[in-house]
């Protein structure tokens, strides 16, 4: 019933829609995420007709296309036939007129009729919204933020509209009035056309049933939101998902690197994208279907990067590696955890070629590995459990960083060390480049690892337990440098740990390994919430070394009581990871 | 307390008024909290009498002196000073004396106006109307054409009509009233001789009805329209940025979202909020108004209470000053509090701001 074909709008020079398509029925609820700048707001007055700017393409709304009318047509459907609900912000209600008043213009300006039952029709909405006639008597300013939303949901529920546009309809509402809004949204949008404009992914999730991303005034990717959601397929969608906060998620916040700009040759997203190739940044990439969601990337979406099929490896009678499947994409985290001497060690020098095969096959990118080339080692690195010792004793930090460009024969440069050195957070000044490994603190040598890595600019970086050999605060900083590199250059990363609580922070993916057998294998919130295997449980009672009582702490936690005191209670808790998650996992059996 | 007493120890009644200062305040805060409006304008009303009360007899020398001028010095003998003493209530304490001001303000007594021999309240009602007349109208009319004006021009801001107006409005800004006024009076009444040269009615005229009410616009219209000019002005600038600003909140949108016309987007939704601070430069500017009215009265001697106090001072009429400027504060204030009324009925967000 909503047809937008080819929407551009333009204010004077600067195109802020670049060609957006949309097909909208009644009962489709679509949300657009994308960040401030992205042209979500203008998307939506543009079908409002709201728009000073040019605007060309076609919005065609029950046969008849809204961009050819005349203003005083579209005046006439506007407010009835679509509407929209404003973002409240603070003077988005007319300070002078109070709500019911508000509420009766919407209708007047285009139903004229008698008193009584306009005021019944007022009523009627304000009860449908949550509010009452004596709320209607009052001034915008007499209500709250969440009472003022409401009111600007009633006006543009006045007419009855078929298409309902919301405009950042919950931002500056807090968490429990934004639930009751969204509730209430969600029961307006049916049997209408409903478009979201949003940068609250979490509030767009709760509303919608499709899901579009908006960056710089092209769609970059559509889909059913929950798979949208649950696999995002752009890597600007991946970027959106790690970079807003939810109670889901396990891994720490990642931005997207970069800001936006809209002057891009090219595909609007390559100078902030990690897979970025040659023809992204001339060639415009088309909204296609793949698999039931479209998405505009010439490389298909996220990359997967590494793939491993039935890797099998046997010492003498001991299998090490018994069949092993695993996928890492661009720009993701997979940690392999598992006890000593599961063979996940074996399996990342395999994966690394220090390590023969005795069957199975390795891809990267797409290609099955035959044998390691330098090419290889280009974009596969490796570091280790203990950074001194993988450093070699005779050289200083200068040499060992600039060892795989000797190796690589590609030339010692000076700019590349000071490039490394200032991404891995280390001085280039002299008289630290002439140091030797034994001058080196832990964390320090693993930055050097670290650095020595990354000279190449891999787009794998195997990690062996890089941490276990560190004080844990020194710990913190090296996993935040590995994801702001990660964040930065869309680096893969293979973790290979024991340590279940570090996995659980730093990792998208996580894979239980035992035997030399991957156990099970998910995106980590899911697998530590519901742990499917048994060993993972295990896993998880003993994760970081606490017995199995776990450790008694004395708490304290201030509480309201009914009749509004709050009085202090003591309390001993047991803390022990995993604990929690069990609790979860109760709370969702009850 | 004696005259002397009065002129010798004058450190005596200063304590003693801010004795009472002090003890004022705490009364008259929580009348304040209470009758909120109406409260601060009776602190105001206050204040005003006693300065008007105090500044007199603030002034350095005699008092008699101060009221009788030179004359003092020559004609006064010891038994006619001490009867004027007497007559004045100078021999009476300072808080007796304000007692007895105040009650004689009550029934409406602001002394003797010894130039027109008559009391100074006949006389300033004789004169009041015409200047009610001349500023009231200026005021009504310049705030009407200012706002109308203001409306459509910032409405069209950036239009040729808009840039015309802004043009012209700034170029009239400029000029003094009286001013004005006078190019009025060289043009229409000395050049064109359309318009009378003075006064508020024909002299000896003996007119009646339509033909009375005819001659009285023709006196009033080059006085008003010189006030009107210039007053105009500063309401048109505020109300075109007002509306221009207004024009930018999302409240607009949110009309226009709802399909509201031109019109009504235009003097509804705009127009409305634009009012509130022009409401509020109304009342800010009737001192304004009051002060050209005083002027340009004086240009086309116009017999209203400016044209009074410019002759009041050269006469040296001293109650009569007292009296008129009494009389001006007084009605600026009443205006003010009509105004601040006014502006709780159109912004109901000052109403229960407290």
């Amino acid at each position: 019933m909503l047809d937008i074909e080819g929407l551009k709008v333009s204010f004077g020079e600067r195109e802020v829609l670049k060609g957006v398509d949309i097909h909208l029925e009644r009962g489709d609820a679509l949300s657009i995420i994308g960040e401030s700048g992205a042209g979500k707001t203008t998307l939506a007055m543009s079908i409002m007709g709201l728009l000073n700017g040019g605007c060309s393409g076609r919005i065609v709304l029950q046969g008849r296309d809204i961009l050819e009318m005349g203003e005083s047509r579209r005046r006439e459907i506007r407010g009835d036939v679509m509407a929209m609900v404003f973002q409240n912000v603070e003077d988005a209600l007319d300070p002078v007129y109070t709500i019911s008043d508000q509420i009766e213009e919407a209708i007047l300006v285009h139903h004229p009729m008698d008193k009584d039952r306009l005021r019944l029709r007022v009523d009627h909405l304000l009860i449908q919204v949550g509010l009452n006639r004596e709320k209607g008597d009052a001034y915008p300013h007499q209500l709250s933020g969440g009472e003022r939303q409401r009111a600007l949901i009633a006006m543009a529920l006045a007419n009855d509209p078929q298409v309902l546009i919301l405009d950042e309809p919950t931002a500056s509402l807090d968490a429990m009035t934004k639930a009751e809004i969204l509730g209430l949204l969600r029961e307006s949008m049916r049997d209408r056309i409903g478009l979201v404009v949003t940068h609250d992914i979490s509030a767009a999730s709760r509303i919608s049933n499709r899901m579009a991303v908006l960056y710089s005034g092209r769609i970059l990717e559509m889909g059913d939101t929950e798979e949208v959601l649950a696999r995002p397929l752009h890597p600007y969608t991946r970027g959106l998902l790690r970079s807003s906060p939810n109670m889901i998620t396990t891994k720490d916040l990642q931005g997207i690197p970069g800001r936006m700009n809209s002057g891009v040759k090219g595909c609007p997203f390559h100078p902030r994208c990690t897979q970025h190739q040659q023809r992204c940044t001339f060639e415009l990439p088309e909204l296609r279907d793949v698999g039931g969601r479209m998405i505009a990337c010439h490389r298909g979406g996220i990359v997967p990067l590494l793939e491993v099929r039935g890797l099998c490896r046997s010492f003498g009678p001991l299998k090490a590696v018994d069949g092993v499947d695993l996928n890492l994409c661009e720009g993701e985290t997979l940690a392999l955890v598992g006890e000593s001497g599961s063979g996940k060690t074996t399996l990342a020098r395999m994966i690394m070629g220090l390590t023969r095969l005795d069957s199975g096959e390795i891809c990267l990118e797409g290609e099955p590995l035959e044998a390691r080339s330098k090419e290889f080692y280009r974009r596969v690195q490796m570091i280790y459990q203990n950074p001194r010792e993988s450093i070699s004793h005779r050289m200083n930090v200068a040499e060992a960083i600039m060892e795989p460009l000797d190796v690589q024969g590609l030339g010692r440069s000076r700019e590349k060390l000071e490039r490394v050195l200032d991404e891995v957070e280390l001085s280039s000044d002299p008289e630290f480049l002439n140091r030797y490994s034994h001058h080196l603190s832990g964390g320090e040598a693993q930055r050097v690892a670290i650095a020595r890595a990354l000279i190449l600019d891999p787009k794998l970086l195997i990690a062996d337990e890089p941490t276990s050999a560190l004080d844990s605060s020194v710990q913190a900083k090296i996993l935040r440098l590995l994801m702001d590199l990660q964040e930065k250059r869309g680096l893969a990363i293979l973790l290979v740990t024991h340590d279940l609580a570090l996995a659980r922070k730093v990792s998208d993916r996580m894979a239980v390994m035992k035997g030399g057998k991957i156990l099970e294998e998910g995106l980590t919130s899911d697998l530590l919430a519901h742990p499917l295997h048994q060993y993972t449980r295990e896993l998880m009672e003993s994760a970081s070394g606490v017995d199995d009582d776990g450790v008694q702490v004395k708490a304290r936690r201030q509480v309201e009581r009914e009749g509004d005191c709050i009085e202090e209670q003591s309390f001993e808790v047991c803390r022990r990871p995993g604990t929690w998650q069990r609790m979860i996992r109760w709370m969702r059996s009850s | 307390m004696s005259m002397d007493d009065l002129s010798r120890g004058s450190g005596g009644w200063i304590d003693y008024t801010i004795a009472r200062a002090i003890e004022w305040p705490g009364k008259a805060f929580s009348l304040l909290c209470k009758g909120g409006i109406l409260a601060n304008y009776i602190i105001a009303i206050l204040i005003i009498l006693s300065l008007n009360f105090l500044l007199p007899r603030m002034m350095p020398g005699d008092p008699l002196q101060a009221i009788y001028g030179d004359e003092a010095l020559v004609a006064m003998t010891p038994q006619l000073e001490a009867d004027l003493i007497h007559r004045f209530g100078l021999d009476l304490s300072i808080d007796q004396q304000f007692i007895a001001y105040l009650s004689a303000l009550a029934h409406g007594d602001l002394g003797y106006s010894y130039y027109y021999g008559e009391s100074v309240s006949q006389v300033i009602l004789a004169f009041l109307p015409w200047t009610i007349l001349l500023a009231g109208s200026a005021m009504m009319i310049s705030t009407a054409i200012g706002l109308l004006l203001g409306m459509e021009s910032g409405y069209r801001r950036g239009q040729p009509l808009d840039k015309l107006l802004l043009a012209g409005v700034i170029f009239l800004s400029g000029l003094p009233d009286f001013f004005i006024g006078i190019l009025l009076l060289i043009v229409f009444g000395v050049s064109w001789r359309v318009l009378p040269l003075s006064g508020a009615l024909t002299p000896y005229g003996d007119l009646h009805g339509t033909a009375l009410a005819l001659d009285l616009l023709r006196h009033l219209a080059a006085p008003l329209a010189a006030l009107v000019i210039v007053r105009m002005t500063s309401t048109y600038l505020l109300t075109r940025n007002s509306m221009i600003a207004t024009l930018g909140e999302r409240y607009i949108v949110t009309a226009r979202g709802k399909g509201c016309s031109e019109r009504r987007i235009q003097y509804m939704h705009a127009g409305r909020n634009s009012l509130l601070p022009v409401v509020t430069s109304v009342g800010l500017h009737l001192p304004n108004i009051v002060t050209g009215a005083l002027f340009v009265e004086i240009v086309f001697a116009y017999p209203g209470v400016g044209w009074l106090l410019y002759n009041s001072i050269l006469s040296r009429d001293y109650p009569l000053i007292q009296g008129i400027l009494l009389m001006v504060t007084l009605s600026v204030l009443t205006v003010n509090m009509a105004v601040d009324l006014a502006y709780r009925r159109l912004d109901p967000r000052v109403g229960n701001a407290h």
